[in-house]
């Protein structure tokens, strides 16, 4: 395990020196110091009265503080949730690559490490990177919040772990697709797939009936059947944000779903791996 | 400081490797190849000959096909054996966003060697980037990258070194330092395996050679018996010279005017010869052992294995 989490841990010193990484702890930083300062909401006896935004009055009905932030905690949620996996699937696209590129791999598989050891390092790595980034970004923002509603949760901050997972088991995806070819662009474009597909997958049970019952919707089904249901755990993400009712079972299955994809996904990662030449 | 034993043990080695369109390509067809403990050994051969999936099969970086793979004693797979190793890829990518020192620590880390930062600095001085270790990697020329990368196979002391093209991009004098720290890895019982297309380099370092020609090894042994007789010398003397009494002493001569080849077994015996020659009218201005250098082994050990 030593071995292993020395790589992760190579893998984020390297990743502090990136600029996508280090813009998006600017960009995350700058938007919660902006909305501190441009933000300003007047709660008396647990009700919000008033709400000032850069400076201009938002007009709303006087209610209670944690019923006017459902809303805002659910916008934030779906936010973080698809930008932060976006923006994983960009950002994180050529770590794979870049580790197995000509003239790096050579050096590590020459060092006493053993192959599984390597990519599951990689592997731990970038989802420390995403767990780390979600708990500052969902962080900084339910704080800013709570302070200034008064409504104190830390739901949001779930939401975004559960973003975190799911761009655990779409990243297994872009490791194991970098190990058949080499390429950034190729694993962005795996990662950018899976999200879209995954959103389908998620509204599939809605959308097969506008397939012709028969060859077209059974080939839907059955196309959409082994995704991750992306779009669910989003939607779960956002309820349980917004404190609605959330259909646990439900997420406990397309979490179970999720992971097994992402599980299997690196583990045919690391069949290709033990077998290829470099 | 010798060893005894084998630090490379390799039979029947074959590999080729798979094409999803068209026929396999076989780099290495059933070489046999034994390294003592404390050689420096140079592997030599063309463009394509097989030299680096060979290294790469030492270091199970490419599996072989058939055949066995011993690395000082072990499975060169198992990590333990390849805490023993330290090794110089030809292509280098490192990983831009480190600087020296930090990439030094990563492999320290990997390798499970333990350094203090005192000694990081040290094995940067020691490659001659002293004043760049903090540097990030990504402004290296390609000779510093090189050098890191030297500095990172040293790390740790190994047992045997694996360079594939370790002077590739270092200026005459960084050449000349990184001989002298070969010297002085080797001194201190290390054992060496070179793969360089600078014979000149090679030459230099090893004290053994092999020749591999299209996946075979088709020459190996001492630098020295491989490269000719070590009782010819090859004298020029000043024009002109006295053929007919040169050729009754035993000189016989060479493809230039004024340059003859003798054999003695001893420098009793050649001086004995040279004095004979002067007597005679001769005047010696050069003299060296009649030696063929490594491309003249290489260019005849290609042409026998054609």
């Amino acid at each position: 395990m030593r071995v292993t989490l020395a790589v992760a841990r190579d893998l984020l010193v390297e990743a502090l020196q990136r600029r996508w990484i280090l813009a998006l702890w600017l960009a995350i930083t700058a938007a919660v110091i902006v909305l501190a300062m441009a933000l300003r909401m007047e709660v008396v006896d647990g009700a919000l009265a008033a709400t000032r935004l850069f400076g201009h009055a938002v007009r709303h009905d006087i209610r209670s503080a944690e019923g006017a932030m459902q809303p805002v905690f659910q916008a934030v949620a779906y936010v973080i949730f698809y930008g932060g996996v976006f923006f994983g699937v960009l950002a994180c696209a050529d770590f794979g690559a870049e580790l197995f590129s000509p003239g790096r791999i050579e050096h590590l598989l020459a060092l006493p490490i053993r192959r599984w050891q390597l990519l599951l390092g990689t592997y731990i790595g970038v989802i420390t990177l995403s767990v780390v980034g979600a708990l500052y970004g969902a962080g900084a923002f339910t704080v800013l919040l709570s302070v200034k509603s008064g409504v104190w949760t830390v739901r949001p901050i779930v939401a975004a772990l559960l973003a975190s997972v799911t761009f655990s088991a779409i990243y297994g995806a872009m490791l194991a697709s970098a190990l058949f070819v080499r390429s950034a662009a190729v694993a962005a474009a795996v990662g950018g797939m899976l999200l879209v597909l995954g959103i389908i997958a998620g509204y599939r049970d809605d959308l097969a009936p506008l397939f012709n019952a028969g060859i077209s919707r059974a080939t839907f089904l059955a196309a959409t059947a082994l995704l991750p249901r992306v779009s669910q755990i989003a939607n779960a993400a956002a309820d349980l944000a917004s404190s609605h009712a959330v259909d646990f079972p439900r997420l406990a299955r397309s979490l179970f779903g999720l992971e097994a994809f992402g599980l299997g996904s690196l583990a045919v990662g690391m069949w290709q791996f033990e077998r290829k030449d470099f | 400081m010798r060893q005894t034993g084998l630090a490379i043990e390799v039979s029947g080695l074959h590999k080729s490797y798979r094409s999803l369109i068209g026929a396999a390509q076989v780099a290495l067809r059933g070489v046999d190849l034994r390294v003592p403990r404390g050689t420096a050994f140079g592997l030599i051969g063309q463009n394509g000959a097989g030299k680096t999936s060979f290294l790469k099969t030492l270091l199970g970086v490419v599996r072989p096909s058939a055949g066995s793979v011993r690395v000082l004693g072990g499975d060169p797979e198992e990590p333990a054996v390849r805490r023993r190793i330290g090794y110089l890829p030809e292509r280098l990518h490192l990983p831009a966003a480190l600087d020296g020192i930090g990439f030094l620590t990563s492999v320290a880390r990997l390798k499970g060697v333990r350094v203090a930062a005192q000694e990081l600095r040290d094995a940067a001085h020691r490659v001659g980037l002293s004043n760049d270790a903090t540097r990030l990697i990504g402004t290296y020329s390609k000779g510093m990258k090189q050098r890191l990368a030297l500095a990172a196979a040293l790390l740790g002391a190994p047992d045997l070194l694996v360079l594939d093209e370790p002077t590739d991009g270092v200026d005459p004098l960084g050449r000349a330092d990184i001989r002298v720290i070969l010297a002085e890895e080797r001194a201190r019982g290390a054992t060496i395996f070179l793969n360089s297309h600078l014979l000149s380099e090679t030459e230099r370092i090893c004290d053994r050679i092999g020749v591999l020609a299209r996946g075979q090894l088709v020459r190996e042994g001492p630098l020295s018996e491989l490269s000719g007789e070590t009782d010819a010398y090859r004298c020029r003397f000043a024009m002109p010279a006295p053929v007919d009494p040169l050729v009754s002493l035993g000189f016989t001569p060479g493809e230039e005017a004024g340059v003859f080849r003798v054999r003695a077994a001893c420098a009793e015996t050649l001086n004995a010869k040279l004095d004979a020659a002067r007597s005679r009218g001769a005047l010696l201005v050069d003299l060296r052992r009649d030696v063929r250098d490594l491309e003249e082994v290489l260019a005849a050990a290609m042409q026998g294995a054609a």
